[in-house]
């Protein structure tokens, strides 16, 4: 009797150890992975619209293309700070570069989305701020095999994300 | 074998591998992170050296002057160390060890572009062309520099064949062609200002040509004296009086820019320079400024001259030669000369096309040599550079020049900008490999097309020229963007002060939120020319202000061509 239970243990485990173990462990690389490229990216996207100063439909499409080539779904999140030079213009005798002095107002992603489909294309000045994140919204099957053993619960259970943002070094309009 | 045997060998065998497996993964993302935040640091150090060049001139009064130039750019360099040090968590490095990371900087500028490489600072060992009267004895020195110094003095910083990184001389973008006989250079330039220098056949004749100008196509009317001038069918305004401040005072004063230098006139009529805040007298000037008609009208003097008196109308780009007189032409795989002219094959001064292409269109003939002549003499001479820094750095890398892209190459030969290379870092399994393209339009190097900002007077804000905004104003005014920055100086007691030259009878002008803040509601265009031109029924006005003013501002910056003291005479009353 006691011999049976043994081998069903040992089955069991050895299910687990031969099976479940190394399937957690490549599905850990593939998020891994699947991390690498996200954040590869989302730098390069944010990078190549800071430095060109033009942000278009193409770019963006090509952006998500490239994240949803891993396999996961994402929540992508770009937020554009518009550099307002007039306030700072009409402090007389300020310190123009002084923190604080200049102004921003922020656009979001919806507003960005809105303007790039009408547009097809935004540019940005010199001086803008310009930032993307990302978060995977499905659950990775990493994910899923981790929250059979142990349930990692509540809204932000994500594991792949990026987010890079920098300040505009380019003048989108003209050549 | 029992299942519990097999599962410990299983976990043998798969567990090293899972770790190896994980670790190696693991090292490959942070690599590659590494290089990605490199590339950022990269970009954000090459932005502030761009940002500091940028602040300098603007704030300086004779950035034109090549000196003042150098002195700007070792600044901007430096800034681009500190940044590079502060930001790759390398501070405390000084400037020589990072350079040994940094093969090449280069600054294009108006007509040319400086390298900031590692050199050998060496004297020369021969005394050709050298007699040195030494002032204290009376005697005559004939050795070389090399052998005065060999003689004596403990006391010289200098070292022979000592290695340093600075600025190697200025190279201009030019092209040298031969045909016919003739054996010139050309010299372009970011806009479509050109020189020409060399032997060429002039109403049959051999003669020394020393020429420069503006390429237009599309200019009308009287070039010669008081008659209307149109340029593409606009007529440009004959004259102009400009209005600026010069310091924090809310005073403007009636000025006039001269080969690249403002001169600003008294209330007693007198008038005079600023050079850092102090004030110096000058001549008398006009108060009313022609430079912008002047601009159309020597364009078109100049595109007469190339084709009746040089007759270069047929110089085609096949032309091009190297420094040793033979044509440029493409190698082929095993480095042997082939037939393909290296720079095309088509009219260069292709005046009047037939397709309705102007030469200063940005699709022109004209340009795409242009565009040809500045590629390939960057990449000729950067290349060199980048191959050379093998000599010279410690690190062991191999130094080669990256391949640029095309969209890369048209912002560098249309702008201002700085590309920078950091090769050599070891980020973990791999060595870093990168380069930086950072282009900047608000300068006083160069008049472009998008320079020109418009204000509108009725409400006080600047535009830019491709506004749907302006479409339907008239009190309009075309001022060169830089003169909208807040400028600083510093008074008797160092105390710095800030202003905008631009204002409106002492009110400030605000950017339009259309086109400045925002830039949502320009109209796509890229080619302001024409766009101008198509707007001319819509709103003669704006085009015309736009012409103008681009004329202006384009006839007054600096040219080494032009003699200072003719400009001046050309303004003088």
């Amino acid at each position: 009797m006691g011999d049976t239970l043994m081998t069903v243990v040992a089955i069991a485990l050895a299910a687990v150890l031969m099976f479940v173990f190394p399937l957690m462990t490549m599905s850990d690389r593939t998020d891994d992975v699947s991390q690498l490229t996200v954040k590869t990216a989302t730098t390069e996207f944010v990078d190549d619209v800071r430095t060109t100063g033009k942000l278009t439909m193409d770019k963006y499409s090509k952006f998500i293309e490239s994240i949803s080539a891993t396999g996961n779904s994402y929540d992508v999140e770009m937020e554009l700070k518009v550099l307002d030079e007039n306030p700072g213009k009409k402090t007389t005798q300020a310190e123009p570069n002084k923190i604080g002095e200049n102004v921003y107002y922020s656009m979001y992603t919806s507003q960005i989305l809105d303007e790039l489909q009408n547009k097809k294309t935004r540019s940005l000045k010199e001086g803008d701020i310009f930032s993307a994140s990302v978060k995977n919204t499905n659950s990775t099957l990493s994910q899923q095999l981790k929250n059979f053993f142990y349930s990692v619960t509540g809204n932000d259970t994500y594991t792949i994300a990026a987010e890079h943002a920098g300040m505009v070094t380019a003048n989108g309009i003209g050549k | 074998m029992k299942i519990q045997n097999l599962a410990v060998l299983f976990i043998i065998i798969i567990l090293p591998i899972s770790m190896i497996l994980t670790s190696y993964t693991q090292n490959q993302v942070k690599t590659l992170g590494i290089q990605t935040s490199y590339d950022t640091k990269l970009n954000n150090a090459t932005h502030d050296a761009l940002k500091a060049f940028q602040l300098n001139t603007m704030n300086s009064d004779t950035s034109d002057l090549s000196n003042s130039k150098l002195r700007d750019i070792e600044a901007s360099a430096n800034t681009f160390f500190n940044s590079v040090a502060s930001n790759f968590n390398m501070a405390g490095y000084n400037q020589d060890i990072l350079a040994e990371y940094v093969p090449a900087l280069v600054y294009t500028m108006y007509d040319g572009y400086y390298i900031y490489s590692k050199y050998t600072n060496t004297l020369d060992s021969t005394n050709s062309n050298e007699v040195i009267v030494n002032e204290m004895t009376g005697e005559t020195d004939e050795q070389s520099d090399a052998e005065i110094l060999s003689n004596d003095r403990e006391d010289v910083t200098y070292k022979q064949n000592q290695k340093l990184a600075g600025l190697k001389p200025y190279i201009y973008y030019s092209c040298r062609y031969k045909y016919n006989g003739n054996d010139f250079v050309i010299t372009y330039s970011l806009d479509n200002y050109i020189t020409i220098q060399g032997m060429i056949n002039v109403n049959g004749e051999m003669k020394w040509v020393y020429d420069a100008g503006y390429l237009l196509d599309n200019v009308t009317g009287d070039i010669t004296s008081s008659g209307d001038t149109y340029y593409r069918g606009v007529k440009i305004d004959t004259s102009e009086s400009l209005k600026e401040c010069i310091d924090e005072t809310k005073k403007e004063y009636t000025y006039i820019k001269v080969n690249g230098v403002k001169y600003y006139q008294n209330d007693d009529g007198s008038w005079f320079s600023i050079l850092n805040g102090s004030r110096y007298p000058q001549q008398n000037f006009v108060t009313q400024t022609n430079a912008g008609i002047k601009y159309y009208r020597e364009a078109e003097a100049f595109k007469r001259r190339i084709t009746n008196d040089y007759n270069l109308g047929d110089l085609n780009a096949s032309h091009a030669v190297d420094e040793t007189g033979a044509s440029l032409v493409e190698l082929d795989a095993n480095g042997n000369r082939t037939n393909i002219p290296k720079l095309g094959n088509y009219k260069i001064f292709d005046f009047g096309n037939m397709n309705g292409t102007s030469i200063e269109d940005p699709n022109s003939n004209f340009n795409q040599q242009r565009l040809a002549v500045i590629r390939y003499s960057i990449e000729k001479n950067l290349s060199i550079a980048i191959a050379n820094f093998n000599d010279y750095s410690g690190v062991t890398a191999n130094f080669q020049m990256p391949k640029l892209q095309e969209d890369e190459w048209d912002k560098i030969v249309n702008n201002v900008s700085i590309i920078s290379f950091l090769q050599g870092l070891n980020i973990g399994g791999k060595v870093y490999n990168g380069y930086s393209i950072i282009t900047n339009n608000k300068n006083e190097e160069v008049v472009s097309e998008d320079s020109i900002y418009i204000i509108s007077k009725n409400d006080s804000q600047y535009h830019r020229a491709n506004d749907v905004e302006l479409k339907g104003k008239n009190n309009l005014e075309g001022v060169f963007n830089v003169d909208l920055e807040i400028k600083s100086i510093t008074d008797a007691n160092g105390v710095a002060k800030y202003f905008i030259p631009k204002q409106l009878n002492g009110n400030l002008i605000t950017g339009s939120y259309s086109s400045i803040v925002n830039q949502t509601g320009v109209e796509q265009t890229d080619n302001l020319y024409q766009y101008m031109a198509n707007l001319n029924t819509q709103n003669p006005r704006l085009a015309q202000v736009y012409f103008t003013a681009l004329g202006r501002e384009r006839y007054s910056s600096y040219k080494t061509y032009n003699d200072p003291e003719k400009e001046k005479e050309k303004f003088t009353p």
